[in-house]
Parts: C-alpha cells; structure tokens; sequence
C-alpha cells in the first residue's frame, strides 16, 4: 500500500470508503481555495458517507498535509457530543441485548462510528498541540478518555484490542498526561498517569511500558511530590510507594521484568532512569542485580561489565569490581577504555595486593590519554603514582622501595602540573612526601590543602597534625588538632581526640592525655546509645573510633605510669570487646616486662604473635629479649628484627634493636647504621602511622 | 475559618510589602510596580529586574559579611517563616551557596552568607525533626498496584523490604563549622530541590551556572556522549589550560541534591519555550562538566548517575513521538 518512491506517492493518494476510492488531489484543490463544505459535498458524493464521516475524513486529510489550522476548522463543523450520546445508546443497547461474547475482530457499524469520533477528537487534540494551544489540547484529549468511558462503561471489550479503535484509545491515554505536564497542571497529569495504568484501558504492554516509564520520570524529576496512590485496596503484604522516587524506582523495576520476560520492547531510557535513581540513592548493588538480569544481548558486554563494576566499586567491593573490570578490558574487548582503565588503576591503589597490577592499568591509563581524553593525563598519571606509593609500601627490598617511591613522587608531581586546582590531589603528594619523610614539602602540601578546602577535610587537618608531630613539634600538633576540633562536630572528634592523647603523652602530660581519654570514652558512651537502628548500618560512613583500640591506648598510657591495677582494668574492657588479639597480648606483654617478669612477658609476646603473626611491636620485643639471651641466640634475634623491618621499614625501635644485635655480634659498622636509621627516625616519626589517616 | 485565612493572608501581603520596603533602602532602584503589586510575594519571587539587582548585589567582592544589608535582609525575610517569603530567599541559594563556597580559600569575612545558609539549615533540621530521610526500596516479590496480577493475599515468601537513608538525620549547628560546611549547603539544596516547581528558571540558571563553576572541569568533550569516539577537530582550540577559578569539593552530600536539581532542570521542563530550551542548554553543560569533574574524581555513583543523565538527553534528541498518527497515503475509514 505504502509509495516505493516519492513520486509514485502522489498519484497513489487517495482517501477511501464504503468500497469506493476519492483522489485526494480533487478534494485538496477544493480545501487550499477555502471550501469546505464543498470539499465535504465531494467526499459524501463520492464516497456515499454521511457529513461527520466527510468531515472526518477531510479533518485527517489536513492533519496528515500539516494543515492543521484547517484541521481545526474542519473538526469544529462535526457535533461531536451529540455523536457520542448516539454512541453510548447504541453500545449499551447492543451490550444489553447480545451478552456480546462471540464478536468478530473487524469493525462493525457502531464501532466504526465511534473510531471515527474518537479519531477525529483525537486529531483536534493534535492539532492543538501543534499550535502550542497545550491546555486546549488537554482538554479535549481528556473528552476522548470521557467519550470512551461513557461509550464503553464495563471497560473497553477485549475484542477491540488490534482495532484502529484501540489504537486510537491507546494514544490518547498516552498522550493525556504529556499535555498536562506541559501545560503546567502537575496534579492532573499525575491523575491521568494514575488512571492510565490503574484503569482497563487495554494497552498493550509496549504503551503500559512506555506510559510506565513517563510517570517515572514525571515523577523523578518533575519536581512535584505525588499524593500517594490510594491505599483503599490496601493488602497485607502489598507494597505500597509512600514517595516520588518508590514509585518512580517500582514502576522502572516492573518495566524492567516486562523487558526481561520479553513481553515489551526493550526501551534504553527506563535503565538509564533506573541507573540514575538507584545511584542517587546509593543503591548500586540493586541496580547491579537489576542490569543482570537484562537479557544478553541487549546492552553490550563491556558496557554491562563496566557499569556493574562501578556498580559495585561504589560500595567498596572492590575484587568483584576489578574482576569485571578485567574482562572489560581484555585485548579483545575494549583494552583502552579510559574509564574502565582509570576505575581499575584507582581500585588497585586501594589495595597493596593488587598495587603492582594497578601500575599497569594506570601506564596503559597515561598512554590513552590523547586527544578528547588529554584532559584525563593529570588523573591517569595522579593514579599511576598512587599504585607506585602503594607498592613500594609492601616491597620486599629497601631499593626497590626507594626507586617505587620516587617513581610515585615522579608520577604525582607530574600530575599536579596538570591539575594544580586538584585539592585531592595536593593531599595525595603531601601524605606521599610524608611517608617518604621528606616533611618539609609534606608541611607545605598539607598547609596548602587545608587553605583551598577551607578546613572542611578532617583528613587534612589530620595530616598536618601528623607531620607536625613527626617534626616533634608536639605543641603545634596540638593547636593544630584544637583547630580542628573547633571545627568539627562533636560526634566526629574522635579520632582528633585519640590524637590529642597521644600528642599529650608525648610531651610527657600524661594527666591531660588521661583526661582527653576519659573526654574520648564518653563520646563513645554517648555514640553507642544516641545511634539508633538506622545508623548501625553500613550505610553511615563515619570516623567512629574504635573503642577497643582507645582502652587499648589508656591501658598502655596506664602502663607507663606503672598504674597496673589501672593497666588491667583498661585492658578488661578491651578483652570484653575482642576477646583475643595480638595489641591486648603485647601490652599485657609490655606490662609484665616493666615489672621483670621476662617469661611471661616472652610467653605473651609469642601468643600474640601466634594470633597475628606480622604483628611488628611484638615481634621487636621478642627479638629484644632474645637478644639479651647471650649470643646463641642473636640469629634469632636478628631474624625477627629483620622481619619486623621488611613489615615496617620505618619502625624506629627495630633499627635500635638491630643495631643492639649488630653491635653485640660485633658487627660494628652495621650498628652504627642501625642505629643512625633509629636516630634519624625518632626525628621523623609522626605519633600516628600516616597511613592510618587513609 | 474563612475570616483564619483572610488575617494570615493580610499578615503575609503586610509582612511581604514591608519586605519590599525595606529591601529598596538596600538596593539602588527597585522596580516600582513591586509595591503596589497586588501578590507582592510573588513579584519578589518573579521580578526579573529586581532578581538581576540582587544578584548583582551578591556578587560583589564584599558581600557576605556579617554586616551586610542584603544578607540581614534575606535572613530576616527568612526568618518571617512565611512560605512564600521564604521561596524567596531560596530563589537566591544558588547564588549564595556559589558565591560562598568560591571565596572560601580567600578567607574573606563571609559571615553574612553564612546566616542565611544556617537560617535554612535550621529550618529544614526543625521541619525533619533531626531525622533522616528514608524510603523503602521496592522489591517485586512484593505485590503492588502496578502489579499485573492483581495482589495476592500475604505471602510468606516475600523478602523484607530494604530500608534505605537518602539523607542522613540533622543535628543542630549554631555556626558553620568548616568540616559541615557541605552538609550544611546540601540541607539547603535539598530544600530546593523539593520547592523547585515554584523556582523561577533564572535562579535554576544560576545554578547551573555554578554547576560549571564548582565543576572546574571542561566538559564539551562530553558532546555526543556516549559515541565518543568521534574527535572533533577545532575543539583543540577552545581547550586551554586556563586556570579554573572556584572549582570545590564535591562530597557525595553535596553532590547528591545537586545532581536531583541538575535532573530536574534537564528533563523537569514540560513547557518548551525560549527560557526553558535556554535552561535545557545550560543544564546540558553542567550535566558534562560534572561528568568530566565525576571521572576526575573517579567517583564512581557520579560517574553512574551523570553519565545515565547525559544518555538520557540524547535519547531524548532521537525519540520518535508514539502519539503521532502513522502517516499514510491511503486514508480508510
């Protein structure tokens, strides 16, 4: 029926009915000179139809020429109520009289009539659109809605499904509510999306969804908040949306199921609708479980990897997401995917065990970075550092570490050339240059970070007070961290506290470290009982302190006083909260050292170190008491000092302690290294591992 | 009842008038159809002449300090606790927010914006209560009206549904503590977000504006997003490593509201007029340059929900309208 060529279209035009067929030319010629009535004399004529029918059919011929103007004229001259009315009697007469069970698909009389009036409303209602008369057009695709519910009460009959007829009904239905948005009356488009999906309108699944996926969006971001649907056919177990984005995120999950069991075509928007609601929401793992279940084939394999790995690398899974990641980026998939590359490396920098195969990612990162994706070289290279700082943290050889150190201080210097305005970044090169203990430029970085966020990072505030501390300028690291707390609300101080303490045991004022313990613990008390169900969650990322590690702490601050009654008591508390790890063991160890019971400070130090065995501080303290076994036992020594230092190549007390075996062993030139490490180290060693503020 | 409604209403038209009145001690020349307005409120919210005065106002290198006029003023108008009043001191929190977050590293006195923000902050802590904002994610073992199949009787099989925080409780602050600084913010933007049908498209301009701003990051690289492998030649000449002035922090808590009123003002506009096409434009290049911003941070949850935004506009470019009437030669009837 359809032209093949835009020439052969004109001459097949034509408008046909009751058997007969009219050339559109004749009846158009007579339209474009402004006579209607003539035009419509020619169709009945022509065509043996009655006036509305003509009209009708003229009315479509002008909607279809994009006169819609003329359209309307037409569409005015057709009573269409009194059409109506005459087929509402018609229809509930014949439903009365037949039962109307066994009808056939084609269209009869009284159906034929009411596609024609519902049409031609219809197509007025277009028209008005065209002609930005929004409301107008609103109003009258609500008539078709009404027209259809007075003509059909019990519903539309199922033998109309396929018919021009529910077409029709089915775009109107659509429609309604898309004009109401536009025309600015929020609430009665939310009521005709409501009775579009809550009524028997017949839609077929392809319309539902699509009419679904609108009051989605409507609802996500339309910006007004829906009135709940009503709860009158409440059922136990039902769930029931209470705002925009449950409703929003239920009608996207039906879609979804309607896609995945094949019932509708697929449509891209209700995913990305759904990514962006459940992602706002930070729920990335349901959307996860949503794309799986995508049938395969619909969106393409790296793109499902790479979405369901950042998927999951936003609540921190970080091996599942590499995992994915690793198939996305596959020589034979898409291996220079910059983001799946850059996503990779930064997952890998997180994790000392993978840093080595983060590098990789991250080099092949800074190679992509050209033309459109130059603008990344700052990240890929701020990445490619951050995996050589983390892997020279666990490397096995002094010289392999300094040579990955430098290559990470390289690679991060590099990228501050690029992006000097990066803040994240600026702190990234402080805490490198402090765990290189160049601390100089680290004070100068930190100082810098803290100006361009404004203090508004507690981990900035943190790391000065670090490098202060580490330059033994305790008092400052104090004012510092006071600073800090000033700025930050009560229920986050804690790890500023635990800070504090121990800024105050160093400058030997072991009451105030006792007091800011006691001020710490109290906050703890107070979180334990104000956090209510709600908060326990994993969802709250907050800096809650250990408790454990802060009786921990005021047990080993006990100790040093040579308080063990209090020593005990604290290490009481501790054990109620884990009952067996290698930090109680150690001080439990410590304390029966300073008393002289070397046994049972040995026996302790072994079972922690059974508990964790790469535990450093009990590892140093059995090496020192072995070392003061005589010389059989000096190996021995040697081996766990050693050991403790592969583990923390910047642990002061090892390096004493080996040059203590060194020089025992008569190795005086090692000791005298040794111990120049340990001094040089007790110079620069922070309160706290800077690597406790990642 | 009717005689309640007539005194508060007398009481919001006297308070907006006087609103009005002292508002032209502050500014040069207020327009003067403002006062004799019938809804003076609204002309307050609308007037895209006084809207101009204000921002121009707020812009200048002094304004946020604590004794500047235009800040008691928005601060007092805030406090009147009259809805429509309060719209429109929110109208300007994109400016306010903007322009006080840029200034932060330059230490000037701010303390004037920073009023106003907590004014609305604390607005919003009483409104909630200090609670945080949860919903129910659902979950399709759970029948629903939407369901097909009509809701069945309980059944016992179903799955708890999944409590989820959207924005964690309040808890009151007297001042902004730097460290709250962007929870603080996003309160106000959250608050926004739920008034912002009645925002006039200008202050969702400024905001979008900002975006770009906070962004500090091109993003026009984003243009045919998500087909980017077309380079596109003479591009090179507008990338340059021009320094990015007022580029800040994206915490999630800030990001979050942003990204709901970015959603808002790229697919939340259902009139299609100049104004709305212009802020559909802007809204686009915000939504890149927070992508480009999402994929410096490698913050992944952005990278998600901007990137499904930036999918989402160009769908939207090659949509075909399912409520067209097929075209067709022959017309049957």
């Amino acid at each position: 029926m359809s032209g093949e060529s835009s020439s052969s279209e004109r001459e097949e035009r034509k408008i046909c009915a009751n058997g007969g067929c009219v050339q559109t030319e004749t009846v158009e010629a007579k339209l474009d000179a402004g006579n209607i009535d003539e035009a419509e004399s020619a169709l009945r004529e022509g065509l043996s139809l009655n006036s509305e029918e003509a009209r009708a059919l003229l009315g479509r011929l002008e909607y279809q020429r994009g006169n819609v103007e003329s359209a309307l004229g037409v569409f005015e001259g057709i009573d269409l109520q009194a059409a109506i009315q005459r087929l509402q009697q018609c229809s509930t007469e014949k439903l009365h009289k037949k039962g109307h069970k066994h009808s056939e698909p084609g269209l009869s009389g009284p159906q034929l009539g009411a596609n024609l009036v519902l049409e031609a409303i219809y197509l007025k209602t277009k028209s008005l659109q065209k002609l930005n008369k929004i409301k107008d057009a609103a109003e009258e695709c609500k008539r078709v809605l009404d027209a259809v519910e007075k003509i059909f009460p019990q519903g539309i009959p199922d033998a109309f499904v396929d018919t021009k007829l529910q077409e029709t009904i089915s775009r109107a239905v659509e429609l309604l509510p898309l004009l109401w948005a536009e025309a600015g009356s929020y609430h009665e488009a939310i009521s005709s999306y409501r009775r579009a999906l809550l009524t028997h309108w017949n839609l077929d699944n392809d319309s539902c969804a699509r009419i679904q996926t609108n009051f989605a969006a409507f609802l996500l971001y339309g910006g007004v908040e829906a009135v709940t649907p009503s709860t009158a056919t409440q059922v136990d177990g039902t769930y029931n949306p209470k705002s925009n984005i449950e409703e929003a995120i239920l009608l996207l999950m039906i879609c979804m199921r309607k896609f995945s069991l094949g019932k509708a075509k697929w449509d891209p928007m209700v995913v990305e609708h759904l990514t962006f609601a459940l992602s706002i929401c930070g729920q990335t793992p349901v959307l996860a479980k949503q794309i799986e279940e995508v049938i395969p084939g619909v969106i393409h394999r790296t793109d499902l990897w790479k979405t369901l790995a950042l998927c999951f690398s936003a609540i921190g899974h970080r091996k599942t997401a590499l995992d994915l990641l690793k198939k996305a980026l596959h020589k034979h998939e898409k291996p220079d995917d910059i983001t799946s590359l850059l996503l990779a490396g930064k997952i890998c920098s997180e994790e000392s065990h993978f840093a080595a195969e983060g590098i990789e990612y991250a080099q092949r990162a800074v190679d992509c970075s050209k033309n459109k994706n130059e603008h990344l070289k700052g990240v890929c290279l701020r990445v490619l550092g951050l995996c050589y700082g983390k892997q020279a943290s666990v490397s096995a050889s002094d010289y392999e570490r300094s040579r990955l150190q430098s290559e990470a201080l390289k690679s991060l210097d590099e990228a501050i050339t690029f992006e000097p305005e990066n803040s994240d970044l600026v702190f990234e090169v402080a805490l490198q240059y402090a765990m290189q203990r160049d601390l100089n430029n680290a004070l100068r970085l930190a100082k810098q970070y803290i100006d361009t966020t404004g203090g508004s990072m507690l981990r900035g505030w943190r790391l000065l007070a670090l490098i202060l501390s580490a330059q033994q300028r305790f008092q400052e690291a104090e004012v510092v961290t006071d600073a800090a707390l000033d700025e930050t609300a009560k229920w986050d101080q804690g790890p500023l506290l635990r800070l504090k303490a121990k800024l105050r045991i160093a400058q030997s004022r072991h009451l105030d470290a006792i007091e800011t313990y006691r001020h710490l613990l109290a906050l703890i008390q107070a979180q334990k009982k104000s956090y209510g169900p709600l908060h326990s969650t994993h969802q709250v990322e907050d800096d809650r302190v250990n408790e454990h590690e802060v009786w921990q702490g005021l047990a080993n601050l006990y100790s040093s006083l040579s308080r063990w009654k209090d020593a005990e008591i604290c290490l009481g508390k501790a054990r109620a909260i884990i009952e067996c790890s290698s930090e109680t063991l150690h001080t439990e160890g410590t304390i029966h050292q300073r008393r002289g019971e070397i046994d049972e400070a040995l026996a302790t130090y072994v079972n922690s170190l059974l508990i964790e065995s790469t535990y450093v501080p009990s590892k140093i303290c059995v090496g020192a008491i072995m070392s003061s076994r005589g010389l059989p036992m000096l190996p021995v020594a040697r081996t766990l000092l050693s050991d403790a230092l592969r583990l923390e190549p910047t642990n002061r007390m090892a390096w004493l302690h080996l040059g203590f075996v060194h020089k025992l062993d008569g190795r005086l030139s090692d000791a005298i290294d040794s111990f120049q490490a340990a001094s040089m180290l007790e110079e620069s060693d922070p309160i706290e591992s800077f690597n406790s503020i990642l | 009842m009717s005689t309640q409604q007539n005194v508060s209403w007398s009481d919001s038209f006297s308070q907006a008038q006087s609103a009005i009145q002292s508002l032209s001690t502050i500014l040069p020349s207020i327009p003067s159809h403002l006062s004799s307005s019938d809804t003076p409120s609204l002309a307050l919210l609308t007037d895209p002449e006084l809207a101009t005065q204000v921002s121009d106002h707020l812009r200048q290198p002094d304004s946020g300090a604590g004794d500047n006029q235009l800040c008691r003023w928005l601060y007092d108008t805030f406090h009147t606790s009259k809805v429509d009043l309060q719209l429109v001191v929110l109208r300007f929190l994109p400016i306010i927010a903007g322009i006080y977050l840029s200034r932060i590293p330059l230490r000037k006195p701010l303390a004037g914006f920073e009023a106003v923000l907590l004014a609305i902050y604390a607005h919003e802590t009483t409104a909630r209560n200090g609670q945080a904002v949860t919903i129910n994610l659902p979950d399709l073992s759970h029948p629903s009206i939407y369901h097909e199949s009509r809701p069945q009787p309980h059944k016992s099989t179903s799955t708890e549904l999944n409590l989820v925080i959207i924005s964690p409780g309040l808890d009151p602050q007297g001042t902004i503590r730097s460290t709250k600084r962007a929870r603080i913010i996003g309160v106000g933007l959250e608050l926004y977000h739920s008034k912002i049908v009645d925002m006039p498209i200008q202050s969702k301009l400024d905001f979008c504006e900002f975006c770009i701003i906070w962004a500090g990051q091109d993003g026009e690289y984003y243009k045919n997003f998500p087909n980017d492998n077309h380079d596109e030649k003479g591009k090179e000449d507008e990338i340059n490593n021009e320094k990015q002035e007022g580029r800040v922090l994206l915490p999630w808590e800030m990001l979050q509201p942003m990204l709901k009123i970015l959603s808002h003002c790229l697919m939340g506009n259902y009139k299609s007029n100049n104004k709305n096409n212009e802020l559909h434009e802007a809204a686009c290049r915000a939504c890149r340059s927070l992508y480009a911003r999402a994929l410096h941070d490698i913050n992944p949850k952005a990278i998600l929900a901007i990137g499904s935004l930036l999918k989402l506009i160009n769908f939207r470019k090659t949509g075909v309208d399912p409520t067209e009437l097929p075209l067709s030669n022959v017309i049957h009837l």
